[in-house]
């Protein structure tokens, strides 16, 4: 027989258990919704009640919507862990609960393994610019300013404009206009997403203009990945233009100086100048 | 033709890995900004990698290389077919990450292609399964789509959407490749250009281009490109829907890891269709580059035909255009690198070339006018190769034509330059780093002996102060002083007729051929964030010859505006060019500039650039 504070104590338990709400509430994509699972895009499969009520996460009445890959949902699980109730919505909704409350719930036939593919690079640095992205490497992908400088070839005419050209823009010659700083050196700051990885030159807009590397040969795009930082600065140097190698095609012909008749680069001299004359005005035959 | 069979093999030859994707959907949207495909409804995918997968949603970044099949999931391959929620493939890091569902959900992960061995229960990445959030209207869609990966997409029943219309296109194809070579163009400038790349590969481009320039108006062009990891031949017709056609051919090698060669091609043909050409030239430009330790050699070689027609193309009465003008020229340039001077704060590198020029003034040059036809009275041919000549005697005829003075058809040239500069040199040393001045000076001289006897002089001398009073101001003072000097050893240029009228002003009379021009500069840009940016550039210049306005004519532009030229004779003597640059769109920079030039006194003259330049620049 029950004491009667014991049973004061149970009735009271049971009434706090009652009156306290079992469910669990959290919001996120779907991925998936079969076989009696609803998977949200982390990649966990929760069961779901046979009687899932669905509703419109706005209004809360009954939708046309049916739970799908994209769909936002407020999935609300029981003390069991099964999905009683879901309510949807095409636009994302606000956070709401921690999936790290349901984990436990999700349903999985084989145990957790470690994955020696997201431990070998837990602690790894920040990859220098030029290095590759290491395989398994993530990023928060938050906003970096980056700052490029660039030192240009002495030969650079001062009114020169300076572009970087990358693959994220189908190399356009003129994508990134650069500011000139002084003699030898342009710079822009640009934000990217941390894990951005690009291959840039640089050029003087066009790609008849582009640098080259210091032994003439064209070169290969330098290669840069946004690293997870506030800010960047990254430095280059280009030692030549394409366009103004010694001996290339814009070799100075002796037409192209300034007589009255070359058209370039002086192509409006006055018409009447008459042309250099030898001495004695005879054909120098 | 040797380099194009190199450059086609090397690019079949290609051996970077490419993963293709065949995908069909109820409907496919492609997102440019951020390259991503989106496929919703009976979603099926086929790929190269030997497996099938069909579901309810595709989603696939095409920069990060990796794709997610969601919903109601079948894979099939070989050795059969399982079912689950979702698969996520990280392409480039041979990882398939697969959420099965047998009788409850599993997580599956299959390691570099191994369908049949999973490693079950291994953790996954955060975001395997992630949709990105797509937050525009698609820039294209389609029914299927061929994925290359880290190359190109294809679409299949592809509408475009330009300002929300939808333009039909069939099959276009989109390339990301990180290949420059495929955005090497063959075509000249044109006014617009509107792109449809019909077809592509991993290796190949072709296109179909809209153009409209001043001169021919509205035309098409084609243009294909095949490139490799160290070749490219791009060929094109430009325009193909006019008389008037330019057929191009560039054509690029590298050979092992010093040597290159590249070259183009021009052929010009006045033809209806493919018919006769009425006129036809080409134009071949090498050149070839020798890598050494710590320098370089290059030779550069152009060859031009005015007549490809044949023999008794100019006869007259039957001529149907060209003349005989072979010009050509070849040069042979060493250069070293940039070497430091001792220990001092100076770099330098020369360069040392030998070459010669032929006939290169170019059309017109013996040809003019046709005895036997005094309506086309002989013209005098003016320019350095008729040097002295004005043609008093009476040249030999041969046939119907007259051939001119053909004096100095070779002239050989011997080219010595160098250039130093100093890095940026600290001129104080303040506390604050915005109070730093920083100072540079750059020199540039070259002679060009050329065997008329003739030479030709350059020098070019830069000196900058510069300083970033702030983290967003950037300023700097320049002073550049450039002399061109073309000296004849006798004779040479004479004093022009009538001092002070309009073709001979003041400066003019002590013309002799060299010309210097100095030029005060000063340039300020300021950019608060990297959302917006102001810069300015003021100049001074004092020229010799004079600047006269009117006297001289306005440089040519390039198609956006800005002049090709950095400098000219008769440039005013002041000019300041605004710029500014902001974000008018997620992804989108507005740049507007203009430049105002005038002339001071006394003159006052003063005159805007044509227009403004606007140009839409992606972020």
């Amino acid at each position: 027989m029950m004491r009667p504070s014991t049973t004061v104590f149970s009735l009271v338990l049971a009434v706090a258990l009652v009156a306290a709400d079992p469910s669990i509430v959290v919001t996120g994509q779907l991925l998936a919704y079969q076989d009696g699972f609803v998977f949200f895009t982390t990649g966990d499969g929760f069961r779901v009640a046979p009687g899932v009520v669905i509703r419109d996460a706005k209004t809360g009445a009954a939708t046309k919507l049916s739970p799908a890959p994209r769909i936002w949902a407020r999935a609300t699980f029981d003390a069991t862990g099964t999905v009683t109730e879901l309510d949807l919505s095409r636009a994302a909704l606000p956070p709401e609960g921690n999936f790290a409350d349901v984990m436990r719930f999700a349903v999985a036939a084989s145990s957790p393994a470690p994955n020696p593919d997201l431990l070998a690079y837990q602690n790894l640095a920040t990859p220098a610019p030029g290095g590759g992205l290491p395989a398994g490497v993530s990023y928060s992908g938050k906003p970096v300013l980056v700052t490029f400088i660039v030192q240009v070839p002495p030969t650079t005419p001062l009114t020169s404009s300076v572009y970087i050209s990358t693959d994220q823009s189908a190399w356009n010659a003129q994508a990134i206009p650069m500011d000139r700083i002084d003699a030898l050196h342009y710079e822009i700051t640009r934000r990217y997403p941390s894990g951005t990885i690009f291959n840039y030159l640089y050029d003087r807009g066009s790609l008849q203009s582009e640098e080259i590397a210091q032994n003439g040969l064209s070169r290969k795009p330098r290669k840069f990945v946004v690293p997870d930082a506030d800010v960047r600065t990254v430095s280059d140097t280009v030692y030549a233009w394409q366009d103004q190698v010694p001996g290339s095609i814009n070799q100075q012909q002796p037409q192209i100086m300034p007589t009255p008749y070359n058209p370039a680069p002086f192509p409006n001299l006055p018409p009447n100048l008459p042309p250099p004359q030898p001495p004695g005005n005879k054909p120098p035959i | 033709m040797l380099m194009l069979i190199l450059a086609s093999a090397a690019a079949r030859a290609q051996t970077t890995p490419t993963t293709l994707l065949y995908l069909n959907a109820k409907s496919i949207n492609f997102y440019y900004d951020r390259f991503l495909l989106e496929a919703d409804g009976n979603v099926r995918l086929r790929t190269s990698d030997g497996f099938t997968v069909t579901g309810d949603a595709f989603s696939m970044d095409l920069k990060l290389n990796r794709f997610l099949v969601a919903g109601h999931v079948t894979v099939h391959d070989a050795s059969g077919t399982v079912s689950g929620a979702a698969i996520s493939d990280f392409l480039d890091f041979k990882r398939i990450y697969f959420v099965p569902v047998t009788s409850v959900p599993d997580r599956w992960t299959f390691l570099n292609g191994d369908l049949v061995h999973p490693a079950k229960g291994r953790v996954m990445p955060d975001d395997a399964f992630y949709f990105p959030p797509i937050t525009t209207k698609p820039d294209m869609t389609g029914t299927g789509a061929v994925v290359g990966t880290k190359s190109y997409v294809r679409f299949i029943g592809a509408v475009a959407y330009v300002g929300g219309v939808g333009i039909p296109l069939g099959s276009n194809v989109i390339s990301f490749s990180s290949n420059q070579y495929l955005a090497q163009n063959s075509l000249s400038g044109a006014t617009a250009d509107i792109t449809w790349q019909v077809a592509g590969s991993p290796n190949a481009l072709t296109a179909l281009h809209l153009r409209y320039d001043p001169t021919y108006k509205v035309y098409g062009s084609v243009e294909q490109h095949f490139v490799g990891d160290h070749e490219y031949a791009i060929l094109s017709v430009n325009p193909a829907t006019r008389a008037e056609k330019w057929w191009n051919a560039m054509l690029y090698e590298k050979l092992g890891s010093r040597f290159q060669i590249q070259s183009f091609t021009q052929y010009y043909a006045q033809q209806n269709y493919l018919q006769e050409p009425r006129a036809a030239q080409q134009t071949t430009w090498i050149n070839a580059t020798y890598a050494f330790p710590h320098s370089y050699v290059t030779a550069t070689s152009q060859l031009v035909n005015y007549n490809v027609l044949g023999p008794g193309s100019l006869e007259e009465p039957k001529a149907i255009g060209g003349n005989l003008s072979h010009p050509s020229f070849a040069q042979i340039t060493a250069n070293s690198f940039q070497n430091k001077i001792a220990n001092l704060p100076l770099y330098e590198n020369i360069y040392e070339g030998y070459g010669f020029a032929h006939d290169t003034v170019g059309s017109q040059q013996y040809l003019n006018g046709f005895a036997q036809y005094p309506q086309y009275p002989p013209v005098q041919v003016p320019g350095l190769q008729s040097y002295g000549a004005l043609c008093a005697y009476q040249p030999p005829t041969k046939g119907n034509l007259q051939y001119f003075c053909p004096t100095y058809t070779t002239i050989y040239n011997t080219v010595l330059g160098f250039n130093l500069f100093t890095p940026s040199l600290k001129l104080n040393h303040p506390d604050s780093p915005y109070q730093q001045y920083y100072f540079n000076a750059s020199l540039n001289k070259q002679r060009q002996w050329n065997s008329l006897p003739h030479y030709i002089d350059n020098t070019n001398t830069t000196l900058t102060i510069s300083r970033q009073p702030s983290r967003s101001l950037h300023m700097y003072a320049g002073y550049e002083i450039q002399n061109i000097g073309d000296h004849y050893i006798n004779g040479g240029y004479e004093q022009c007729t009538g001092p002070g009228t309009t073709y001979c002003p003041d400066s003019f009379t002590s013309f002799r051929g060299v010309a210097t021009l100095r030029t005060t500069s000063f340039g300020f840009n300021d950019v608060p964030s990297p959302d917006f940016n102001f810069s300015l550039l003021v100049r001074h210049h004092e020229d010799f010859p004079i600047p006269v306005p009117g006297l001289f004519a306005f440089p040519a532009n390039n198609i956006l505006g800005q002049p090709l030229y950095s400098w000219w004779l008769g440039q005013p003597p002041y000019d300041a060019t605004a710029d500014v640059r902001f974000k008018i769109l997620p992804h989108t920079l507005a740049d507007i500039s203009r430049t105002l030039y005038w002339y001071g006194n006394p003159y006052r003259a003063q005159y805007w650039q044509q227009n403004f330049v606007i140009q839409l620049l992606p972020i």
